[in-house]
């Protein structure tokens, strides 16, 4: 949980935090260079302002000096001395006069430009031919005044006419710029100035500075603008022309760029200050914010894995926030509130059957193993499992809307009568309904299963149609049937189809029953290799002529010599092959028997063998091309075997029955109906069935010493089977009266314990040869 | 100022010139004009000779007068030794003075007439000033021949009663450079009057 609140929260304050800096950085940015280039222009203006303040100075200057100068050359006395023409004169009133107003160098310029006299105060090398030059220049082209250079000096010059009364020529006066003045320029603009003449070599020469100690290497350096670094400052410059014409010197104008940059300087701490302050604020107003934004968001992690995990039951802390993260936490406890009522409605749907309100399948398991598992000690429980009869047929008959209404009436009807409180009633699927019944037994769950069926009973009318409805009941109890809920509920089904085949309203569970118990599926197991292992026996029981009391036939009957169980009796596996299907396989088993040793058999004087055939061989097409090739095998002739069909395996499905019946009888095999007047049978279809051979069942044979009405339907079944021109044999004739009995009735074959019982093989010869010998009237059979 | 005329005593001397054969009374018209032709005012021309040399005569009466604080005329022209009065009818005083090598003086501020007149004996051109009032100036003209005029507005200036015969014709105006002599050139005079033209360099 931790790793991800930091990670979204450090990523929100450092993104903001980023920004924030970045914005800072740039704005920083754009104020120092903004700074710079303002302080640039700022200096460039104040150079530009100072050449103007310096040009003016100068003027001003000059002005003072034309003043000055005016006044003087309005002397008279100076003006009748020029007059005189008198250059000695001349030159000594303008000496004297140059010398009141303080200039350094004087001269005297006539009408005709020409030079007549000079005085310089600190005459230099070549200076007075430069006076001479400069002095007809000024005069020449009159302006205020003009700076020149004589020598290494820069002086600033004026010229005023001298007037007497008209111009008779020019006193030209030269003043020099000093010290002085560039101290009062520096003053005045605050700039440094340096004057600057060509020297002698390649650098300039410095005449006057207000920088002291200047190295004119570094000032001849800065030409092209821009910074210069002069006595390890940083300085611009600007360059002026110091006097018209080539004489190349130059007032340099200079600014320490340092100086002009000092306040900025300041300006830009307290912007820093500034910036780490905001930068400190918005960190710690970020991370803040982040948390109140990531604690509400972890808090709804946990909820939403609550919630994943099934947990409905907390709700979700919303808070007082009336924001999108207080909207959110709302929204998840509606979110919660929904889906745990929709995981309520999906469990009543999962549990409950819709059609008729019942708990369904799986709720029904649950609850029967819930009870399984709260029962306590030598408790016990039942299920009770039943479905209604031919509801298919009623489905197909009055339509699927109606068969849910059945249902449902049928639901209807359970719950108000069927069941008691505590008895938990579910439609398991279809029409198969279950009930749990806690503490009952075997006997409790079979009343309880008649009351239901009694209440079932009482036709149910939907629709103005009534309906009967009955069912068949499975039981299942626990502990002893089964010890689990899906164990209790596939016994209690096995049940229910075995009281449905054996048409009982009501049937406890029966391992014998169950073709899938672990018993039965052993035995199957073990049937298949009684088989392979040749632990199955075929035995005869002999068939005789009643009439002449000779040996005309034998019964092919099964026997199992298991290893382990020694001799197992029929009824318990052939019931159980027939159910599984087995049976076909024993069928051809014993006929391939049959047809391996029928000429020992025939030797032995059997006219034919007889073979039982189940109900399942009897709807399996193949039969006859089976028996007909095994008989094919050993060179046996169908009308040596006689295939004996029970009357109930042909009811089951006559018309299927029917058809394979005539495919043997086309074969050539004697067909014969066993346990005659038991099954369900018509006569009309008895006739149309193509036997031979009727055979009376042994009840009605055993009893017909005793009982009347049995020995009159013995009687009635030998003349129909005569009538019907079929043969008729008697079953089970345990003594020598029934033996005479069935004589007088003119019964054709018997075969019964008083003659023998079943033989193997290998004693059937000997008792042929022991029979031929004498009638069974003179001997008892052996038992 | 204008000269005081001297008919009384050149009258005869004019009725005889003039009675004499028109010969010897030539008259001589001059336009003086400047560069672009404009006419030039207070020009001064003058013809010399020998002969006129020989006949110059110094004038009577010349004054130049001060009032309003400037010179009234601003160009006079005097036979050479002609004496000049300065009156000063201003009621401040004047300090008049020439350094002009044609006559160098000065009255130290005055008022009336000073005493003395100024004696031109010198041929050339004086100019003059006042030295407490920088704007007053005038032009003596000292000239050696009694054949001179002064142009007028039209710039046109006559020289009558000039004997014919050829001269150097001189011009002068004020406005030529200071110091700078006036200008030369020959010309003869018939008997009849002659016209001329002369361009000053202004």
């Amino acid at each position: 949980m931790k790793p991800s609140r930091q990670r979204l929260s450090t990523r929100i304050v450092t993104l903001f935090l980023g920004l924030l800096l970045l914005v800072q950085l740039a704005g920083f940015a754009a104020i120092r260079a903004s700074i710079a280039s303002n302080a640039r222009a700022t200096l460039s203006q104040e150079l530009a302002v100072g050449e103007r303040v310096w040009r003016r100075v100068l003027e001003q200057k000059s002005q003072s000096l034309v003043q000055g100068s005016s006044l003087l050359a309005q002397d008279f006395g100076f003006r009748s001395a020029v007059a005189s023409a008198d250059i000695d004169t001349l030159a000594s009133a303008l000496e004297n006069h140059g010398a009141r107003i303080g200039a350094d160098v004087s001269a005297f310029v006539d009408t005709s430009l020409q030079v007549l006299t000079t005085h310089d105060a600190n005459p230099g090398r070549g200076s007075e031919e430069a006076l001479r030059q400069l002095a007809r220049e000024l005069v020449s082209q009159p302006r205020g005044s003009q700076v020149g250079l004589l020598g290494q000096r820069a002086l600033q010059f004026v010229a005023v006419p001298i007037k007497a009364p008209v111009t008779i020529g020019w006193m030209v006066l030269g003043f020099s710029l000093d010290q002085a003045l560039v101290d009062d320029m520096r003053a005045l603009s605050g700039l440094h100035v340096a004057l600057l003449a060509p020297g002698e070599g390649r650098h300039s020469q410095l005449l006057v500075s207000t920088i002291p100690g200047l190295d004119t290497a570094e000032l001849d350096a800065a030409r092209g603008g821009d910074d210069v670094s002069i006595g390890g400052e940083s300085m611009v410059v600007r360059r002026v022309a110091l006097a018209s014409g080539s004489s190349g010197a130059n007032v340099l104008l200079l600014r320490s760029v340092d100086e002009a940059l000092a306040p900025y300087r300041q300006l830009q701490l307290t912007l820093l200050l500034i910036t780490a302050i905001g930068v400190l604020v918005f960190a710690l107003g970020s991370v803040v914010t982040a948390r109140h934004v990531t604690t509400p968001l972890s808090a709804l992690v946990q909820a939403a894995e609550r919630l994943g995990r099934g947990d409905y039951g907390r709700p979700v802390e919303a808070g007082p926030a009336k924001d999108e993260i207080g909207d959110l936490a709302r929204a998840f406890d509606h979110m919660r509130v929904s889906i745990a009522a929709q995981a309520t409605e999906i469990r009543e749907l999962a549990y409950r059957d819709r059609l008729t309100g019942l708990p369904n399948r799986a709720a029904f398991r649950d609850t029967l193993q819930a009870a399984i598992d709260a029962a306590p000690q030598g408790g016990r429980l039942a299920v009770l499992m039943f479905d209604l009869d031919r509801f298919k047929h009623v489905n197909d008959a009055l339509g699927y809307a109606f068969g849910d209404k059945l249902l449902q009436a049928v639901a209807e009807r359970l719950h108000s009568d069927g069941v008691r409180g505590g008895d938990v009633v579910a439609r398991l699927s279809g029409d198969e309904f279950a009930v749990l019944l806690p503490g009952a037994d075997t006997a409790r769950a079979e009343q309880i299963a008649m009351r239901i069926a009694s209440t079932l009973e009482q036709p149910l009318v939907l629709e103005d149609q009534a309906v009967d409805v009955r069912a068949g009941f499975g039981i299942a109890c626990w502990p002893q049937h089964a010890l689990d809920a899906d164990a209790l509920l596939s016994r209690a089904e096995v049940a229910m189809y075995a009281a449905k085949r054996k048409t009982v309203p009501a049937l406890a569970y029966d391992p014998a029953l169950d073709s899938a118990s672990p018993e039965t599926l052993s035995l199957l197991s073990e049937l298949r290799r009684a088989i392979e292992h040749d632990e199955l026996r075929m035995y005869l029981q002999p068939k005789f002529a009643i009439g002449s009391g000779t040996l005309v036939g034998a019964e092919a009957l099964l026997r199992w010599h298991h290893p382990v169980r020694g001799l197992v009796p029929p009824l318990q596996f052939i019931p159980f092959a027939e159910q599984t299907g087995f049976v076909r396989q024993l069928t051809l088993w014993i006929f391939e028997q049959v047809a391996r040793h029928w000429p020992a058999l025939e030797r032995a004087g059997l006219q034919r063998v007889s073979v039982n055939l189940s109900t399942r061989d009897l709807l399996d097409h193949e039969l006859p091309r089976r028996l007909e090739a095994i008989l094919s095998t050993h060179g046996v002739k169908a009308a040596s075997i006689c295939l004996e069909i029970t009357e109930s395996a042909i009811m089951d499905e006559p018309q299927r029955a029917l058809t394979v019946l005539d495919a043997l009888a086309a074969a050539g095999f004697k067909l014969s109906i066993d346990d005659f007047g038991t099954g369900y049978s018509s006569l009309a279809y008895l006739k149309r069935l193509p036997v031979h051979e009727l055979k009376i069942d042994k009840s009605f044979v055993m009893a017909m010493e005793h009982d009347a009405d049995d020995a009159k339907i013995v009687r009635s079944t030998v003349d129909l089977a005569h009538n019907l021109g079929l043969t008729v044999v008697a079953e089970g004739i345990e003594n020598a009266v029934v033996w005479g009995l069935l004589h007088d009735l003119h019964c054709d074959e018997g075969q019964g314990y008083h003659m023998s019982r079943p033989l193997p093989l290998a004693d059937l010869a000997a008792f042929a040869e022991r029979w031929v010998a004498g009638q069974p009237s003179s001997e008892a059979a052996p038992a | 100022m204008k000269p005081r005329p001297v008919w009384p005593a050149v009258l005869p001397l004019v009725a005889a010139c003039t009675l004499a054969p028109a010969a010897f009374a030539a008259s001589l018209d001059v336009v003086l004009q400047g560069r672009d032709g404009k006419p030039l005012a207070e020009a001064v021309v003058f013809l010399e000779s020998r002969e006129a040399r020989t006949a110059v005569k110094p004038a009577q009466g010349v004054e130049i007068e001060q009032a309003d604080k400037r010179f009234t005329q601003r160009v006079t022209v005097v036979p050479i030794g002609t004496a000049v009065q300065f009156p000063n009818r201003d009621k401040v005083r004047h300090h008049v003075y020439s350094f002009s090598p044609a006559k160098t003086f000065e009255l130290k501020l005055y008022q009336g007439t000073p005493a003395n007149p100024v004696v031109f004996d010198k041929a050339g051109i004086a100019v003059l000033g006042c030295n407490i009032h920088d704007q007053m100036v005038a032009w003596v003209v000292v000239v050696e021949t009694p054949y001179h005029a002064r142009s007028g507005a039209n710039g046109r200036a006559r020289l009558d009663d000039v004997p014919p015969g050829s001269y150097r014709l001189r011009s002068w105006h004020p406005d030529l450079a200071p110091g700078s002599p006036a200008l030369d050139q020959e010309i003869t005079l018939g008997a009849q009057t002659t016209s001329t033209t002369v361009r000053l360099p202004l």
